[in-house]
C-alpha cells in the first residue's frame, strides 16, 4: 500500500507548482516535494547522459557521408 | 533528395547522440531506436527547406523523430502497447556498452509511465528543452506538458519508492520530504 505515504506526502506538500494546469491533473496527483523532484531529476539525467555518451554506430556518419558524395570531401 | 550542405550534415551528425538517447528512451530498443534516428535524418534532409534557419535544429529534429515514433507506434500498437510487459523487458536488456551505473530500476519505472508522460519528462527533464519547446515538439499546450511532467515525476517517485531503489527508497523519500518542509 502506498496510500499511507502518499497521504503523508500530500500533507507535507508545498504549494509551489500548483499553478500548473490543475484541470489536467484533476487533483489526483499531489505536487512532489522539491527535494524528491531533484533526486528524480538527477537520476533521470544521469541515466540519459549515459545513453547520450554511448558510442554512436558508424551507420549515421556513413549515411550522411554517402548523401554528401559529389560535394567536396574532407570536411568533418 | 538534395545533397546536404556540409554545415547541415555536421549539425545533423552532431545531433545524433541526443536523438539516439531520446529514441532509445522512447521505444526501449536500441535497434529500433537507430532505425528511428536514421529515418529522422533522412526525413530531415528531404524536408530541409522547411527548416527555418536560426531556429533550434535539435528541436526540429526531435519533432520529426517524435512524429515518426508515434506513427510507427500506431502501426505497431498491438506489439508495443503493454505498459508493464515487453517494453520494460526490452528496456532491461538494452545497454550493452558498459553502462557503469545501474539504472535498471529507474529504466523499468520509466517504462511503466504512460507514453505521453514519459515523452514529456524526457524532453524537459533529460533533453533540456524548455516547457515551450517541448510543447511545440509534442504539438500541445504548455500547460499540458507541465501537467504531464508533474504526473510523470509523481508516478516515478511512487514506483521507485515501491521498488526500493537505493537512493530513492521510502525512508529517504520520507526524510527528504520532512526535511524540506522543516
Amino acid at each position: 500500500m502506498i496510500s499511507d505515504r502518499r497521504k503523508g506526502a500530500a500533507k507535507l506538500m508545498p504549494k509551489a507548482d500548483l499553478s500548473d494546469d490543475l484541470s489536467d491533473r484533476g487533483g489526483a496527483e499531489p505536487t512532489l516535494d522539491r527535494a524528491i523532484q531533484d533526486r528524480i531529476g538527477t537520476h533521470l539525467r544521469a541515466m540519459y547522459d549515459d545513453l547520450v555518451n554511448q558510442p554512436v554506430p558508424d551507420r549515421f556518419a556513413e549515411l550522411l557521408g554517402r548523401l554528401d558524395r559529389g560535394e567536396k570531401e574532407g570536411r568533418r | 533528395m538534395t545533397q546536404p550542405e556540409p554545415a547541415i550534415r555536421d549539425a545533423l551528425l552532431a545531433a545524433v547522440p541526443s536523438l539516439r538517447a531520446f529514441a532509445i528512451s522512447l521505444c526501449g530498443q536500441v535497434d529500433r531506436a537507430d532505425d528511428l534516428v536514421q529515418d529522422t535524418l533522412l526525413r530531415a534532409l528531404s524536408h530541409i527547406d522547411r527548416f527555418e534557419r536560426g531556429t533550434n535544429l535539435n528541436a526540429w529534429l526531435f519533432t520529426i523523430l517524435r512524429n515518426l515514433f508515434h506513427s510507427e507506434y500506431r502501426k505497431r500498437r498491438r506489439e508495443v502497447e503493454d505498459p508493464d510487459g515487453s517494453y520494460a523487458g526490452r528496456l532491461r536488456v538494452q545497454p550493452e556498452q558498459g553502462s557503469r551505473l545501474d539504472f535498471e530500476d529507474f529504466r523499468a519505472a520509466l517504462a511503466k509511465l504512460p507514453p505521453d508522460q514519459r515523452e514529456a519528462l524526457l524532453l524537459v527533464g533529460a533533453s533540456g528543452f524548455s516547457y515551450e519547446e517541448a510543447a511545440n515538439i509534442c504539438g500541445c499546450a504548455v500547460g499540458t506538458i507541465k501537467s504531464r511532467v508533474n504526473r510523470a515525476r509523481s508516478r516515478l517517485a511512487a514506483l521507485l519508492a515501491v521498488e526500493g531503489v537505493e537512493d530513492l527508497g521510502p525512508d529517504q523519500m520520507t526524510r527528504a520530504a520532512l526535511q524540506a518542509t522543516g
